[in-house]
């Protein structure tokens, strides 16, 4: 739904949006009030989420409209929106600790319900502290793709085992949410400063290229089975997934599926492939001719989010591994789905800024500026970064008896620290300013985002619970 | 020769020291890491799935390398000591620079201070005592004490704020070197280990561990038990457990799993709770064979002796918690409570016979017939375990002493800034006199520069408001000149 306004407002202008974005909202609303009365409960916490996604969405339209036409007034609504979304959120939340009866941080789901809150307060801050007026074009999508993430991830209150009953977990989780959450505002506030810092528009196009071409790669490399993908099954009824034995999952293979990966994966590739031609032979219609294969390519990823949303969500496969058909789900398989997810939002991101790249360099403060607040974001992630490493070292001696065991999602909190330490020393000690210290900025968000998603997904630990 | 030695040791010194040094060190111990956390590492992996995950060769590499236990490796803890080497280097150049910066702070700036400073702005004033009155007033207001400085007969003002702010990077890098010796202190001196206990048990020895360690008192455990939710999953686990030391008793705490008994810089965790298999209380009933007397109930451990009249005992001689039958043999074949068997011997004191009882009766072994009472099990507990694990790291207080200082330390860094202020009166070779107004921050100068800006202009109202009442008194005779 979001995604389909988003492709919308640079053809609407006015207050064309601004109707379009209200009666949307006051539609959705109406459809789930109807929802309401035939359930009868109104504050329950479901309800609570939609309403926050309804308004999430508003806000993020608003924002790109704004970002894209430079109204002033859609601004102002739009934080009106990212306000009474926060305050489903908060009410969600407080349903959630309340009916828990521990702050919201035991599972990935409520996790991601507490990053949202964050991201929002985030936001709402950056504009009104900073006059970062845009940065909602970047946090509210992010945003929604949470919310939208929630919705498939198992949900019920489950009690917590004992190594989990601690204020320090507690402490440590928070300030994570809030070292992460700054983090990925210094990201986006870097990426603005590299479009005032007249970072050539085909740079971004080979940068969010890569961006799809890893995300691809990455997910054949690791699902791809004889022309298949090899998803995890899903047992509907427990709603967890399928285990062999302790430890080891069960996966099925989608038939077909690979093969149409690997056509996306071209499509791409091509783009970038366009883009080194052209800078080999300096010839500008090859890059006129990649932009319009990045178009290309959206189109096919969306295609083939869509085929893997319908072939996930239906139907019984084959295993390698056992006798029988089993079914899976798309929370069995939340890699692949960021990642299709993720491709299709940056790349719409390269195409927002392709076609409206002076306005958006109108909207935006001064490259200084950027810059300046960049560092800033990060002299508060930094500490914070330090403290939830040290609370999760204190929990983890409470719990375990000793306060560091190499654990990989510990080792990449401190590689992530260390990242973040280079930016500090060359920032202050070699006075690294603008685009390099961008560059480090971008590279200390990857692996944040690695730390967070990719030793879950992708690694072995100790960090089970999350 | 002694000469190039030196030399040689002051470039590896200064190579140490350098930034670049650090980066590269910094960058390679990532780049490790990052490896250790995707090669399956044998301390935390099952030996069979390294062995299914890499070919038999590329193991043998793996292993050879020390890859397979990146943290552990000598290389590694090599590489640490570097990084550390390399902050201390890197510190101790730059410290005293600092230092000097630190301990004698500039007060009475020359002229090629005042032409080259950013930050500065200059006032006419009608003399040299007013406009330093007024600029001492305004810097007091913003919170600078501004001191006099003399100096062969000119006067100056100096102010300054939160100068500690320039020391803040050497008390970071020392509160990373103190959780380095932390933890450089509890690998070469620290060890874990595991103790299961059941109730009432104590003991001194660690098992599981690389060698036997004894602990230098005894633990006991007087109770231990597991606490679940509605739906089975586990809430809480506990153990009481009492330190005896000298025989004496000395602690005793109820530890639960977030919560662990500590005595002499010993660490006691609740780490597992289970079945030890063996049985704590069987209550049984006994009624006469010859259907003469009551039956009487009464509890019996195992191995216990009990009396069911003067003249006949019941010892339970044999427990099993999960029973099979082989070959002609009773094994144990689990330690779950699933399919138990009891033997008792049955002895009468005066004809010295002795019945084996088993229950349930088992062919080829019981011989229930023949006892003089009737065995029956009422209820059965069963004796658990509580696995403790045991850890003593001797570092760890500096490591909360680094980490507490290193949230201090980044406080200075990022959010207290040394900021100072100088005001000197210039003569200009026509006589007139002009206040020169400077000052610095060490970071986040764009908010200093506002905060000046409001300095110079709360001087200039003072001197507006000053010379109201002086230019009233003066104005006469300048008309006349």
């Amino acid at each position: 739904m979001a995604r389909a306004k988003a492709e919308q407002p640079p053809v609407a202008t006015g207050t064309t949006l601004l109707v379009m974005v209200g009666l949307g909202v006051a539609f959705l609303l109406f459809m789930a009030f109807l929802n309401v009365v035939k359930s009868g409960n109104l504050l329950s916490e479901s309800n609570l989420l939609y309403a926050a996604l309804i308004f999430y969405a508003g806000a993020g339209t608003l924002y790109l409209g704004f970002g894209v036409t430079g109204t002033p007034s859609y601004v102002r609504f739009a934080s009106l929106a990212t306000w009474a979304g926060l305050l489903a959120n908060t009410g969600a939340v407080a349903h959630r600790w309340y009916e828990a009866g521990h702050p919201p941080f035991a599972s990935i789901y409520e996790m991601l319900l507490s990053f949202v809150w964050t991201l929002a307060v985030l936001t709402l801050i950056a504009e009104k502290k900073y006059g970062v007026k845009v940065i909602g074009t970047v946090t509210m999508p992010v945003a929604i793709l949470g919310v939208v993430l929630m919705q498939l991830l198992r949900t019920d209150v489950r009690p917590l085992v004992p190594a989990l009953q601690s204020t320090w977990l507690h402490v440590h989780v928070t300030l994570a949410m809030l070292a992460y959450a700054a983090c990925a505002l210094s990201f986006a506030l870097a990426m603005m400063f590299l479009v005032q810092d007249k970072v050539k528009t085909e740079t971004f196009l080979a940068a969010t290229s890569l961006f799809t071409i890893g995300t691809y790669i990455g997910v054949l490399t690791r699902f791809e089975k004889w022309g298949g993908l090899n998803v995890i099954a899903w047992n509907p009824q427990e709603r967890s997934e399928v285990f062999l034995s302790k430890g080891v999952r069960l996966f099925v293979v989608i038939p077909d599926l690979g093969w149409l990966m690997l056509v996306v994966l071209a499509a791409v590739t091509a783009p970038f492939v366009l883009y080194l031609i052209s800078r080999k032979t300096g010839n500008p219609g090859l890059l006129d001719m990649a932009n319009r294969s990045v178009f290309v390519s959206i189109l096919l990823q969306i295609m083939a989010l869509a085929v893997f949303l319908l072939r996930a969500r239906d139907g019984q496969y084959a295993s390698l591994d056992a006798e029988g058909l089993y079914p899976t789900s798309l929370p069995a398989s939340p890699f692949i789905l960021a990642g299709l997810v993720g491709g299709i939002f940056v790349s719409l991101l390269y195409l927002l800024l392709l076609w409206r790249r002076s306005e958006i360099e109108r909207m935006l403060p001064s490259a200084e500026e950027l810059d300046l607040i960049t560092y800033r974001t990060i002299a508060i992630a930094f500490p914070l970064l330090t403290l939830m490493i040290a609370a999760g070292a204190y929990w983890a001696n409470r719990t375990w008896g000793s306060y560091w065991s190499w654990d990989p999602k510990e080792t990449w909190a401190a590689i992530t620290w260390l990242v973040y330490a280079g930016y500090l020393h060359m920032r202050v000690t070699r006075g690294w300013r603008g685009r390099r210290a961008a560059y480090f900025a971008i590279l200390g968000f990857a692996v944040v985002m690695f730390t967070f998603f990719g030793v879950t997904y992708l690694l072995p630990g100790l960090h089970a619970y999350a | 020769m002694g000469a190039s030695t030196k030399n040689l040791i002051r470039r590896v010194w200064q190579t140490l020291g350098s930034i670049k040094t650090g980066v590269l060190l910094l960058i390679i111990t990532v780049i490790i890491s990052a490896a250790g956390t995707i090669i399956l590492q044998r301390p935390a992996t099952d030996p069979d799935e390294i062995q299914r995950a890499y070919s038999p060769q590329i193991l043998r590499l793996l292993d050879a390398v020390g890859l397979t236990d990146v943290f552990h490796a000598w290389w590694f803890v090599l590489l640490l000591a570097l990084v550390s080497l390399s902050i201390i280097a890197a510190s101790i150049q730059r410290f005293p620079q600092a230092w000097r910066f630190y301990s004698r702070p500039y007060k009475s700036p020359d002229e090629t201070f005042r032409k080259a400073l950013p930050v500065q702005a200059q006032i006419a004033v009608p003399d040299e005592e007013t406009g330093l009155a007024a600029a001492d007033a305004a810097f007091h207001k913003a919170g600078f004490k501004p001191e006099r400085i003399v100096r062969e007969s000119s006067f100056s003002l100096f102010g300054e704020r939160n100068r500690i702010s320039e020391m803040a990077v050497y008390i970071v890098h020392a509160s990373l070197l103190l959780i380095f010796l932390g933890g450089i202190v509890d690998a070469v001196y620290g060890w874990r280990g595991f103790i299961a206990l059941t109730r009432g048990e104590q003991s001194t020895q660690l098992q599981q561990t690389a060698k036997n360690r004894t602990l230098p008192f005894a633990i006991r455990c007087d109770g231990a038990g597991q606490e679940n939710y509605a739906d089975g999953t586990p809430k809480r686990w506990w153990s009481k457990l009492a330190v005896i030391e000298d025989g004496r008793e000395v602690m005793r705490k109820e530890i639960v799993v977030n919560d662990p008994l500590v005595y002499r810089g010993i660490r006691f965790y609740q780490a597992s709770y289970g079945q030890t298999g063996k049985i704590d209380k069987l209550v049984l009933t006994a009624t006469p064979a010859n259907g003469l007397g009551q039956a009487q109930e009464f509890a019996i451990g195992e191995g216990e002796t009990q009396s069911l009249d003067p003249d006949t005992t019941i010892r339970l001689a044999e427990f099993f918690p999960d029973y099979v039958l082989r070959d002609g043999q009773v094994y144990r074949r689990s330690n779950d409570l699933e399919n138990p068997a009891v033997h008792f011997v049955v002895e009468s004191k005066r004809t010295g016979k002795a019945v084996n009882v088993w229950l349930p009766p088992i062919p080829g072994f019981e011989q229930n017939a023949q006892s003089p009472y009737q065995i029956e099990g009422k209820d059965v507990q069963m004796a658990y375990y509580t696995g403790l694990e045991v850890s003593h790291e001797p570092g760890q207080w500096a490591v909360w002493g680094g980490v507490v200082l290193m949230g201090f330390g980044l406080a200075f860094v990022f959010y207290v800034v040394h900021t100072r202020v100088w005001a000197v009166p210039v003569v200009d070779p026509d006589g007139r006199v002009t206040l020169w107004i400077g000052g610095t921050a060490n970071r986040n100068k764009d908010a200093f520069q506002r905060r000046f800006r409001d300095v110079v202009q709360e001087i200039e109202k003072g001197l507006k408001q000053q010379s109201e009442t002086y230019v009233s008194t003066r104005a006469a005779s300048l008309v006349t000149e």
